[in-house]
Protein backbone atom coordinates (compact mmCIF):
# COMPACT_ATOMS: atom_id res chain seq x y z
CA UNK A 1 0.00 0.00 0.00
CA UNK A 2 3.26 2.20 0.42
CA UNK A 3 3.17 1.67 -3.67
CA UNK A 4 2.25 5.25 -4.65
CA UNK A 5 4.52 6.56 -2.04
CA UNK A 6 7.31 5.07 -3.24
CA UNK A 7 6.18 5.80 -7.16
CA UNK A 8 7.87 9.00 -7.13
CA UNK A 9 11.34 7.59 -6.19
CA UNK A 10 11.75 5.78 -10.02
CA UNK A 11 10.69 9.16 -11.34
CA UNK A 12 13.25 11.36 -9.57
CA UNK A 13 15.98 8.82 -10.31
CA UNK A 14 14.55 9.40 -14.32
CA UNK A 15 15.34 12.76 -14.20
CA UNK A 16 17.71 14.45 -16.59
CA UNK A 17 19.50 17.40 -16.45
CA UNK A 18 16.95 19.10 -18.32
CA UNK A 19 14.25 18.18 -17.07
CA UNK A 20 15.44 19.01 -13.90
CA UNK A 21 16.72 22.84 -14.63
CA UNK A 22 13.01 23.20 -16.25
CA UNK A 23 11.63 22.03 -12.68
CA UNK A 24 13.96 24.78 -11.22
CA UNK A 25 13.16 27.48 -13.97
CA UNK A 26 9.08 26.11 -13.02
CA UNK A 27 9.70 26.78 -9.44
CA UNK A 28 11.25 30.18 -9.89
CA UNK A 29 8.52 31.52 -12.15
CA UNK A 30 6.22 30.11 -9.58
CA UNK A 31 8.13 31.75 -6.32
CA UNK A 32 9.08 35.02 -7.13
CA UNK A 33 5.05 35.84 -8.54
CA UNK A 34 2.90 38.05 -5.70
CA UNK A 35 0.86 35.25 -4.57
CA UNK A 36 3.65 33.33 -2.65
CA UNK A 37 5.75 36.18 -1.83
CA UNK A 38 3.01 37.27 0.30
CA UNK A 39 2.45 34.06 2.05
CA UNK A 40 6.17 34.56 2.80
CA UNK A 41 5.91 38.12 4.23
CA UNK A 42 3.47 36.64 6.41
CA UNK A 43 5.46 34.46 7.99
CA UNK A 44 8.28 36.48 8.00
CA UNK A 45 6.19 39.22 9.46
CA UNK A 46 5.30 36.85 12.08
CA UNK A 47 8.64 35.23 13.10
CA UNK A 48 10.16 39.12 13.63
CA UNK A 49 6.74 39.77 15.42
CA UNK A 50 5.77 42.43 12.61
CA UNK A 51 2.94 44.34 13.33
CA UNK A 52 0.61 42.93 10.33
CA UNK A 53 -2.86 42.08 11.23
CA UNK A 54 -5.52 40.93 8.88
CA UNK A 55 -9.13 41.27 10.58
CA UNK A 56 -11.35 38.47 10.96
CA UNK A 57 -14.28 40.02 9.19
CA UNK A 58 -12.05 40.83 6.07
CA UNK A 59 -10.18 37.53 5.88
CA UNK A 60 -13.88 35.88 6.40
CA UNK A 61 -15.50 38.02 3.82
CA UNK A 62 -12.31 37.04 1.47
CA UNK A 63 -12.89 33.43 2.08
CA UNK A 64 -16.57 33.93 1.22
CA UNK A 65 -16.27 36.01 -1.97
CA UNK A 66 -13.48 33.19 -3.05
CA UNK A 67 -15.15 30.17 -2.42
CA UNK A 68 -18.59 31.82 -4.32
CA UNK A 69 -16.41 32.52 -7.09
CA UNK A 70 -14.84 29.41 -7.79
CA UNK A 71 -18.25 27.70 -7.41
CA UNK A 72 -20.19 30.39 -9.27
CA UNK A 73 -17.34 30.38 -12.22
CA UNK A 74 -16.95 26.66 -11.84
CA UNK A 75 -21.03 26.38 -12.60
CA UNK A 76 -21.16 28.61 -15.41
CA UNK A 77 -17.99 26.40 -17.63
CA UNK A 78 -19.45 23.46 -16.24
CA UNK A 79 -22.88 24.90 -18.26
CA UNK A 80 -20.78 25.44 -21.38
CA UNK A 81 -18.59 22.33 -21.16
CA UNK A 82 -22.04 20.24 -20.57
CA UNK A 83 -23.90 21.88 -23.59
CA UNK A 84 -20.84 20.93 -25.96
CA UNK A 85 -20.17 17.74 -25.25
CA UNK A 86 -23.10 16.55 -22.36
CA UNK A 87 -21.26 14.30 -19.67
CA UNK A 88 -18.70 12.57 -22.30
CA UNK A 89 -15.83 14.57 -20.84
CA UNK A 90 -17.04 15.20 -17.26
CA UNK A 91 -17.70 11.88 -15.76
CA UNK A 92 -13.87 9.78 -15.94
CA UNK A 93 -12.14 12.73 -14.35
CA UNK A 94 -15.24 12.76 -11.53
CA UNK A 95 -14.64 8.98 -10.86
CA UNK A 96 -11.00 9.48 -11.14
CA UNK A 97 -11.52 12.32 -8.51
CA UNK A 98 -13.76 10.34 -6.28
CA UNK A 99 -11.66 7.25 -6.44
CA UNK A 100 -8.68 9.51 -4.91
CA UNK A 101 -10.44 10.87 -2.47
CA UNK A 102 -11.05 7.34 -1.12
CA UNK A 103 -7.64 5.84 -1.60
CA UNK A 104 -5.47 8.93 -0.38
CA UNK A 105 -6.93 8.39 3.47
CA UNK A 106 -6.20 5.11 3.16
CA UNK A 107 -2.66 5.42 2.02
CA UNK A 108 -1.92 8.00 4.28
CA UNK A 109 -3.50 6.07 6.96
CA UNK A 110 -1.62 3.15 6.27
CA UNK A 111 1.70 4.84 6.45
CA UNK A 112 1.02 7.33 9.28
CA UNK A 113 0.20 4.29 11.23
CA UNK A 114 2.78 1.54 9.92
CA UNK A 115 5.87 3.46 8.89
CA UNK A 116 5.81 6.63 11.64
CA UNK A 117 4.41 4.41 14.28
CA UNK A 118 1.94 7.33 14.89
CA UNK A 119 -1.23 6.14 17.09
CA UNK A 120 -4.87 4.92 15.47
CA UNK A 121 -6.81 8.05 16.64
CA UNK A 122 -3.60 10.53 15.58
CA UNK A 123 -3.10 8.44 12.06
CA UNK A 124 -6.85 8.47 11.18
CA UNK A 125 -7.27 12.36 12.22
CA UNK A 126 -4.06 13.62 9.76
CA UNK A 127 -5.50 11.27 7.35
CA UNK A 128 -9.02 13.20 7.22
CA UNK A 129 -6.83 16.53 6.64
CA UNK A 130 -5.05 14.61 3.78
CA UNK A 131 -7.76 12.73 2.62
CA UNK A 132 -10.02 16.23 1.75
CA UNK A 133 -8.64 19.13 0.14
CA UNK A 134 -7.91 23.11 0.25
CA UNK A 135 -9.62 25.15 -1.80
CA UNK A 136 -6.95 28.15 -1.50
CA UNK A 137 -4.49 25.78 -2.87
CA UNK A 138 -7.08 25.08 -6.17
CA UNK A 139 -6.94 28.59 -6.83
CA UNK A 140 -3.42 29.39 -6.33
CA UNK A 141 -2.46 26.04 -8.82
CA UNK A 142 -5.33 27.37 -11.15
CA UNK A 143 -3.57 31.08 -10.99
CA UNK A 144 -0.65 29.25 -11.88
CA UNK A 145 -1.88 27.26 -14.88
CA UNK A 146 -3.46 30.63 -16.32
CA UNK A 147 0.14 32.52 -16.14
CA UNK A 148 1.77 29.26 -17.96
CA UNK A 149 -1.23 29.99 -20.66
CA UNK A 150 -2.05 26.58 -20.50
CA UNK A 151 -5.96 27.10 -18.15
CA UNK A 152 -7.48 23.86 -16.49
CA UNK A 153 -10.20 22.34 -17.83
CA UNK A 154 -13.14 24.16 -17.13
CA UNK A 155 -14.85 21.93 -14.74
CA UNK A 156 -12.24 21.10 -12.18
CA UNK A 157 -14.10 23.52 -9.27
CA UNK A 158 -16.74 20.39 -9.35
CA UNK A 159 -13.50 18.17 -8.71
CA UNK A 160 -12.74 20.09 -5.96
CA UNK A 161 -16.27 19.84 -4.46
CA UNK A 162 -16.62 15.71 -5.15
CA UNK A 163 -13.28 15.71 -3.28
CA UNK A 164 -13.94 17.54 0.04
CA UNK A 165 -16.00 15.27 1.67
CA UNK A 166 -15.22 11.94 1.10
CA UNK A 167 -11.91 11.79 2.59
CA UNK A 168 -12.45 12.82 5.76
CA UNK A 169 -15.70 10.98 6.12
CA UNK A 170 -13.58 7.25 5.36
CA UNK A 171 -10.79 8.62 7.90
CA UNK A 172 -13.53 9.36 10.06
CA UNK A 173 -15.19 6.18 10.29
CA UNK A 174 -11.91 4.22 10.12
CA UNK A 175 -10.60 5.85 12.74
CA UNK A 176 -14.08 5.63 15.04
CA UNK A 177 -14.46 1.93 13.86
CA UNK A 178 -10.42 0.94 14.90
CA UNK A 179 -10.08 3.02 17.87
CA UNK A 180 -13.80 1.91 19.52
CA UNK A 181 -12.35 -1.12 20.71
CA UNK A 182 -9.36 0.71 22.16
CA UNK A 183 -12.09 2.95 23.93
CA UNK A 184 -14.70 0.38 25.23
CA UNK A 185 -11.74 -1.65 27.13
CA UNK A 186 -10.69 1.45 28.99
CA UNK A 187 -14.48 2.47 29.82
CA UNK A 188 -14.55 -1.02 30.92
CA UNK A 189 -11.20 -0.92 32.96
CA UNK A 190 -12.00 2.80 34.59
CA UNK A 191 -15.82 1.81 34.90
CA UNK A 192 -17.40 4.81 33.42
CA UNK A 193 -20.14 4.49 30.61
CA UNK A 194 -18.10 4.92 27.18
CA UNK A 195 -18.41 8.18 25.64
CA UNK A 196 -21.18 8.44 22.82
CA UNK A 197 -19.36 9.06 19.66
CA UNK A 198 -20.24 12.14 17.39
CA UNK A 199 -19.63 10.71 14.19
CA UNK A 200 -22.83 11.40 12.39
CA UNK A 201 -22.65 14.84 14.01
CA UNK A 202 -19.16 15.29 12.89
CA UNK A 203 -20.35 14.22 9.06
CA UNK A 204 -23.46 16.46 8.91
CA UNK A 205 -21.29 19.61 9.86
CA UNK A 206 -18.71 18.87 6.85
CA UNK A 207 -21.24 18.08 4.43
CA UNK A 208 -23.30 21.35 5.81
CA UNK A 209 -20.00 23.27 6.66
CA UNK A 210 -19.70 26.44 5.12
CA UNK A 211 -17.00 25.50 1.82
CA UNK A 212 -19.45 23.22 0.96
CA UNK A 213 -22.43 25.04 0.86
CA UNK A 214 -20.82 27.80 -1.17
CA UNK A 215 -19.15 26.07 -3.44
CA UNK A 216 -21.41 23.38 -4.26
CA UNK A 217 -24.35 26.20 -3.76
CA UNK A 218 -22.76 28.59 -5.91
CA UNK A 219 -22.05 25.74 -8.89
CA UNK A 220 -25.51 25.14 -9.22
CA UNK A 221 -26.62 28.69 -9.41
CA UNK A 222 -23.97 29.21 -12.07
CA UNK A 223 -24.91 26.18 -13.86
CA UNK A 224 -28.61 26.97 -13.54
CA UNK A 225 -27.97 30.40 -14.54
CA UNK A 226 -26.04 29.87 -17.23
CA UNK A 227 -28.45 27.59 -18.61
CA UNK A 228 -31.47 29.73 -18.49
CA UNK A 229 -30.64 33.08 -18.07
CA UNK A 230 -29.79 35.46 -21.11
CA UNK A 231 -26.19 35.64 -21.83
CA UNK A 232 -26.82 39.84 -21.49
CA UNK A 233 -28.28 39.63 -18.01
CA UNK A 234 -25.96 37.22 -16.97
CA UNK A 235 -22.98 39.76 -17.83
CA UNK A 236 -22.67 41.90 -14.88
CA UNK A 237 -22.74 38.39 -12.49
CA UNK A 238 -20.03 36.91 -14.82
CA UNK A 239 -17.78 40.52 -14.63
CA UNK A 240 -18.01 40.13 -11.03
CA UNK A 241 -16.96 37.27 -10.26
CA UNK A 242 -14.37 37.01 -13.12
CA UNK A 243 -13.43 40.16 -13.32
CA UNK A 244 -10.53 38.93 -15.42
CA UNK A 245 -8.98 37.32 -12.56
CA UNK A 246 -8.42 41.07 -10.88
CA UNK A 247 -10.39 40.76 -7.52
CA UNK A 248 -9.83 37.23 -7.34
CA UNK A 249 -6.11 37.37 -7.43
CA UNK A 250 -5.69 40.14 -5.62
CA UNK A 251 -7.92 39.37 -2.62
CA UNK A 252 -5.90 35.76 -2.93
CA UNK A 253 -3.02 37.83 -1.81
CA UNK A 254 -4.16 39.11 0.80
CA UNK A 255 -6.23 35.80 1.92
CA UNK A 256 -2.57 34.54 1.63
CA UNK A 257 -0.51 37.17 3.80
CA UNK A 258 -3.01 36.07 6.39
CA UNK A 259 -2.12 32.31 5.70
CA UNK A 260 1.48 33.31 6.12
CA UNK A 261 1.07 35.37 9.48
CA UNK A 262 -0.88 31.82 11.01
CA UNK A 263 1.80 29.57 9.59
CA UNK A 264 4.56 31.36 10.85
CA UNK A 265 3.00 30.65 14.06
CA UNK A 266 2.91 27.46 13.65
CA UNK A 267 6.29 26.88 12.34
CA UNK A 268 7.03 26.75 15.44
CA UNK A 269 5.41 23.33 16.44
CA UNK A 270 7.43 21.32 13.85
CA UNK A 271 9.94 20.46 16.02
CA UNK A 272 7.36 19.33 18.24
CA UNK A 273 5.90 17.40 15.31
CA UNK A 274 9.31 15.64 14.42
CA UNK A 275 10.78 14.96 11.50
CA UNK A 276 8.73 11.86 10.22
CA UNK A 277 5.91 14.20 9.62
CA UNK A 278 8.38 16.76 8.37
CA UNK A 279 9.10 14.19 5.32
CA UNK A 280 5.14 12.54 4.94
CA UNK A 281 3.88 16.44 4.90
CA UNK A 282 6.34 16.67 1.59
CA UNK A 283 6.50 13.20 0.81
CA UNK A 284 3.07 11.53 0.67
CA UNK A 285 1.69 14.72 -1.55
CA UNK A 286 4.27 14.71 -4.03
CA UNK A 287 3.36 11.16 -4.29
CA UNK A 288 -0.77 11.54 -4.33
CA UNK A 289 0.50 14.71 -6.34
CA UNK A 290 1.91 12.08 -9.17
CA UNK A 291 -1.24 9.54 -8.81
CA UNK A 292 -3.21 12.36 -9.48
CA UNK A 293 -1.33 13.88 -12.43
CA UNK A 294 -0.91 10.22 -14.25
CA UNK A 295 -4.45 8.96 -13.64
CA UNK A 296 -6.20 12.55 -14.54
CA UNK A 297 -4.07 12.16 -18.20
CA UNK A 298 -5.76 8.89 -18.56
CA UNK A 299 -9.35 10.25 -17.81
CA UNK A 300 -8.55 12.86 -20.12
CA UNK A 301 -7.68 16.40 -18.32
CA UNK A 302 -5.51 18.80 -20.15
CA UNK A 303 -2.00 19.91 -18.61
CA UNK A 304 -3.32 22.90 -16.66
CA UNK A 305 -6.36 20.28 -15.64
CA UNK A 306 -3.98 17.35 -14.76
CA UNK A 307 -1.41 20.24 -12.50
CA UNK A 308 -4.57 21.94 -10.42
CA UNK A 309 -5.98 18.27 -10.37
CA UNK A 310 -2.62 16.72 -8.78
CA UNK A 311 -2.47 20.14 -6.15
CA UNK A 312 -5.92 19.59 -5.35
CA UNK A 313 -5.30 15.80 -4.70
CA UNK A 314 -2.09 16.03 -2.75
CA UNK A 315 -3.31 19.05 -0.57
CA UNK A 316 -4.53 19.06 2.71
CA UNK A 317 -7.94 19.95 4.36
CA UNK A 318 -7.13 22.55 6.89
CA UNK A 319 -11.01 24.43 7.26
CA UNK A 320 -13.54 21.50 6.99
CA UNK A 321 -11.33 18.71 8.78
CA UNK A 322 -9.89 20.15 11.85
CA UNK A 323 -13.08 20.52 13.78
CA UNK A 324 -14.67 17.09 12.51
CA UNK A 325 -11.98 15.59 13.74
CA UNK A 326 -11.67 17.27 16.81
CA UNK A 327 -15.62 16.28 16.98
CA UNK A 328 -14.82 12.40 16.13
CA UNK A 329 -11.27 11.66 17.56
CA UNK A 330 -11.13 13.42 20.61
CA UNK A 331 -7.65 11.56 21.04
CA UNK A 332 -6.16 12.78 18.44
CA UNK A 333 -3.68 15.35 18.66
CA UNK A 334 -4.57 18.73 16.94
CA UNK A 335 -1.03 20.04 16.71
CA UNK A 336 -0.04 17.13 14.48
CA UNK A 337 -2.65 17.32 11.96
CA UNK A 338 -3.05 20.92 11.69
CA UNK A 339 1.04 21.53 11.50
CA UNK A 340 1.40 18.79 9.36
CA UNK A 341 -1.38 20.26 6.94
CA UNK A 342 -0.75 24.28 7.31
CA UNK A 343 3.10 24.59 8.39
CA UNK A 344 4.32 21.69 5.85
CA UNK A 345 2.10 21.04 2.88
CA UNK A 346 0.15 23.64 2.29
CA UNK A 347 3.94 26.08 2.05
CA UNK A 348 5.64 22.79 0.16
CA UNK A 349 2.89 23.09 -2.17
CA UNK A 350 2.39 26.82 -2.82
CA UNK A 351 5.96 27.26 -2.98
CA UNK A 352 7.32 23.96 -5.11
CA UNK A 353 4.32 21.68 -4.78
CA UNK A 354 2.75 23.17 -7.72
CA UNK A 355 5.25 23.45 -10.66
CA UNK A 356 6.58 20.43 -9.82
CA UNK A 357 3.09 18.82 -10.38
CA UNK A 358 2.98 21.07 -13.53
CA UNK A 359 6.43 18.86 -14.58
CA UNK A 360 5.06 15.78 -13.81
CA UNK A 361 1.70 16.10 -15.75
CA UNK A 362 4.20 17.01 -18.75
CA UNK A 363 5.61 14.46 -17.88
CA UNK A 364 3.23 11.96 -18.07
CA UNK A 365 2.30 13.11 -21.37
CA UNK A 366 -0.80 15.90 -20.52
CA UNK A 367 -0.81 18.05 -23.38
CA UNK B 1 -35.32 44.44 45.70
CA UNK B 2 -34.97 40.48 46.62
CA UNK B 3 -31.98 38.72 45.74
CA UNK B 4 -31.40 35.00 45.15
CA UNK B 5 -28.43 32.72 46.08
CA UNK B 6 -27.75 30.80 42.59
CA UNK B 7 -24.50 29.28 41.30
CA UNK B 8 -22.77 30.66 38.17
CA UNK B 9 -21.68 27.76 36.10
CA UNK B 10 -18.65 28.57 33.95
CA UNK B 11 -17.26 26.66 31.05
CA UNK B 12 -13.93 28.13 28.71
CA UNK B 13 -12.99 25.32 25.86
CA UNK B 14 -12.68 25.26 22.58
CA UNK B 15 -15.27 26.15 19.91
CA UNK B 16 -16.14 22.68 18.77
CA UNK B 17 -17.70 20.81 22.15
CA UNK B 18 -19.11 24.82 23.23
CA UNK B 19 -22.38 24.94 21.75
CA UNK B 20 -22.56 21.46 22.57
CA UNK B 21 -22.08 21.62 26.56
CA UNK B 22 -24.37 24.77 25.99
CA UNK B 23 -27.48 22.18 25.06
CA UNK B 24 -26.40 19.56 27.80
CA UNK B 25 -26.25 21.94 30.50
CA UNK B 26 -30.04 22.92 29.62
CA UNK B 27 -30.94 19.18 29.46
CA UNK B 28 -29.39 19.00 32.90
CA UNK B 29 -31.72 21.91 33.95
CA UNK B 30 -30.02 25.03 33.23
CA UNK B 31 -33.32 27.37 31.66
CA UNK B 32 -30.74 29.34 29.97
CA UNK B 33 -26.97 30.00 29.01
CA UNK B 34 -25.04 32.79 27.65
CA UNK B 35 -21.92 32.11 25.07
CA UNK B 36 -19.55 34.92 24.55
CA UNK B 37 -16.05 34.26 22.43
CA UNK B 38 -13.04 35.17 24.15
CA UNK B 39 -9.37 34.55 23.88
CA UNK B 40 -6.45 33.19 25.87
CA UNK B 41 -3.70 31.20 26.74
CA UNK B 42 -3.93 28.01 28.63
CA UNK B 43 -1.91 24.71 28.91
CA UNK B 44 -3.13 22.81 26.05
CA UNK B 45 -4.36 25.46 23.77
CA UNK B 46 -1.44 28.05 21.94
CA UNK B 47 -2.11 31.85 21.81
CA UNK B 48 -5.68 32.02 19.98
CA UNK B 49 -4.35 32.39 16.23
CA UNK B 50 -6.92 31.32 14.50
CA UNK B 51 -9.54 32.19 12.38
CA UNK B 52 -7.89 30.22 10.09
CA UNK B 53 -8.16 27.09 11.17
CA UNK B 54 -11.32 28.16 13.28
CA UNK B 55 -9.69 27.06 16.64
CA UNK B 56 -11.58 29.61 18.64
CA UNK B 57 -12.32 29.52 22.19
CA UNK B 58 -15.81 29.92 23.58
CA UNK B 59 -16.91 30.46 26.93
CA UNK B 60 -20.55 29.95 27.97
CA UNK B 61 -22.15 30.57 30.86
CA UNK B 62 -25.43 29.23 33.42
CA UNK B 63 -26.90 30.60 36.26
CA UNK B 64 -29.01 27.56 37.83
CA UNK B 65 -29.36 26.17 41.72
CA UNK B 66 -26.60 24.58 43.21
CA UNK B 67 -27.68 20.87 42.20
CA UNK B 68 -28.13 21.39 38.69
CA UNK B 69 -25.22 23.46 38.80
CA UNK B 70 -22.98 20.62 40.34
CA UNK B 71 -24.57 18.55 37.91
CA UNK B 72 -23.56 20.03 35.15
CA UNK B 73 -20.09 20.64 36.14
CA UNK B 74 -19.56 16.45 36.64
CA UNK B 75 -21.01 15.78 33.21
CA UNK B 76 -18.80 18.57 31.41
CA UNK B 77 -15.57 16.94 33.49
CA UNK B 78 -16.78 13.32 32.95
CA UNK B 79 -17.19 13.99 28.55
CA UNK B 80 -14.56 16.29 28.39
CA UNK B 81 -11.73 16.58 30.43
CA UNK B 82 -9.79 14.15 29.03
CA UNK B 83 -9.35 14.76 25.91
CA UNK B 84 -10.14 18.81 25.28
CA UNK B 85 -8.65 22.08 26.04
CA UNK B 86 -11.87 22.82 28.73
CA UNK B 87 -11.63 24.57 31.93
CA UNK B 88 -14.83 24.93 34.17
CA UNK B 89 -15.69 26.68 37.58
CA UNK B 90 -18.39 27.43 40.09
CA UNK B 91 -19.23 30.67 41.65
CA UNK B 92 -21.44 32.30 44.17
CA UNK B 93 -23.93 34.79 42.54
CA UNK B 94 -26.69 36.80 43.81
CA UNK B 95 -29.39 37.23 41.54
CA UNK B 96 -31.90 39.53 41.11
CA UNK B 97 -34.98 37.77 39.90
CA UNK B 98 -33.83 34.48 40.62
CA UNK B 99 -36.89 32.87 40.20
CA UNK B 100 -37.09 32.59 36.92
CA UNK B 101 -33.47 30.63 36.58
CA UNK B 102 -35.17 27.78 39.41
CA UNK B 103 -36.23 25.92 36.66
CA UNK B 104 -39.35 23.46 35.65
Amino acid sequence: MTDSFLAVVPMWAMLTGEQLSRILESLERNLLTPIPLCFVLGIICTRIHGGIKIPKELYYSIAIFLLMSIGFMGGHELAHEYHAHGVSTIWKPALATLFLGCLTPITSYLVLHYVGRLSIADSAGIAAHYGSTSAVTYAVANSFVEQTQHPANSFLPTLVTILECPGIAIALVLGAALSARERSAKAAATGRPVKESKLGEALYEVITGQSIMLMAGLLVVGFISTMFMDPKGFQPFYDFFQSKGMLFRGVLCIFLLEMGLVAGEKLGDLLKVGPFLVAFGILMPLAHGFLAAYLGHLAGLNLGGCTVFAAIVSSASYIAAPPAVRLTLPEANPTLSITAALAITFPFNIAFGIPIYYEMAKWVGAQ
Amino acid sequence: MQLYPLKLVTVVGEAVIMEDIAEEGVKLGATGYTITEVNGHGSRSARNVASTTGARTLKVEFVAPADVAVGILTHVSHQYFEHYAVIAWLADVQVVRGQNYIGK
